[in-house]
């Protein structure tokens, strides 16, 4: 499989996807234009990484603002996580905040109510 | 609409406190500078960051409702247009309205949906959000998440409310009017 390395833009997040080191990174603002466009291959990394390696898969998130299809589309990952965890396997996400934005950290709460995995919300600054 | 009509209009605008305002045909493009714009306005506001954050969110999803919307019925500029206008209210929040052309079978459906989701509370919105995220995605191009209405609720500082002025030839007006 290979990694994904999509730019990021006004309103697309810089996506990158590292199979070697097992990490999925997203950063900035996701409103995109078509979110199947944008996300599918995301999704599909994803599932192909669980369903090939045995490695663990960690989740690096600067996400600032989501719009509802890109809430819904992370929602679509964190379920292929949380169903990886529950067979045994080593999944986690690191949500990286600013201080300043506390809606980002709201959002990132409610995803994790609904993940038994590690879920970390962290503060910068 | 001459020099003195602009003029005019341009009062009424400031009597409502807007922010900014457009009128006309919407492209993703418009959206994102458009937003750019709004959130540059904000930025000056920086003791009411989170207000800030909704009314940019509340901002892109009625847009790109309103975009997705049009395109899927095909509608040609003129009919695809959105009037979009930021202000703030007699009590100093910020209100974001949207509206644009709406087939009236489904602007009465959206109408309803709009009434539903004004008489719930808090937890009962956030409830149905969290129903609405987990049921499976739909494939069809152009469908939204079905999760933006109720997001709007949910940022909101009173009821949402709506509008629905028929046309004389068929179709009709929708409107959204958000209290952040």
């Amino acid at each position: 499989m290979e990694d994904l390395n999509i730019p990021g833009g006004q309103s697309v997040p810089g996506i990158q996807a590292d199979v070697a080191r097992g990490i999925l990174a997203m950063q900035g603002d996701s409103y995109p234009e078509n979110p199947f466009e944008l996300f599918n291959p995301v999704i599909r990394w994803v599932e192909d990484y669980i369903d090939h390696e045995t490695r663990p898969l960690a989740l690096e998130l600067e996400l600032l603002y989501l719009n509802t299809s890109s809430i819904r589309a992370m929602m679509e990952i964190f379920d292929m996580l949380e169903a990886a965890h529950r067979q045994g396997r080593t999944v986690g996400v690191n949500w990286y905040y600013d201080r300043n934005n506390e809606r980002v950290a709201e959002l990132a709460e409610e995803f994790k109510e609904d993940c038994t995995f590690p879920f970390a919300i962290l503060a910068r600054r | 609409m001459d020099a003195s009509g602009l003029y005019q209009l341009r009062q009424q605008l400031n009597r409502e406190q807007a922010l900014l305002c457009f009128n006309g045909p919407i492209s993703h493009c418009l959206i994102e500078e458009m937003g750019k714009a709004l959130r540059h306005y904000l930025e000056v506001d920086p003791a009411n960051r989170d207000a800030s954050m909704d009314v940019f969110s509340v901002y892109i999803e009625m847009t790109q409702n309103i975009q997705r919307y049009a395109s899927r019925q095909g509608y040609n500029d003129q009919d695809g247009a959105a009037t979009v206008v930021i202000a703030r209210n007699e009590r100093g929040r910020y209100v974001v309205s949207a509206g644009s052309r709406i087939e009236p079978r489904d602007g009465a459906a959206l109408l309803a949906r709009v009434r539903r989701l004004a008489a719930m509370d808090k937890a009962q919105l956030k409830a149905a959000f969290k129903e609405q995220l987990h049921k499976p995605r739909s494939t069809e191009p152009g469908a939204g998440a079905g999760l933006g209405m109720i997001d709007m609720a949910r940022k909101a500082g009173e009821p949402i409310a709506a509008t629905l002025s028929p046309f004389e030839n068929g179709g009709a007006f929708f409107s959204l009017s958000v209290v952040i």
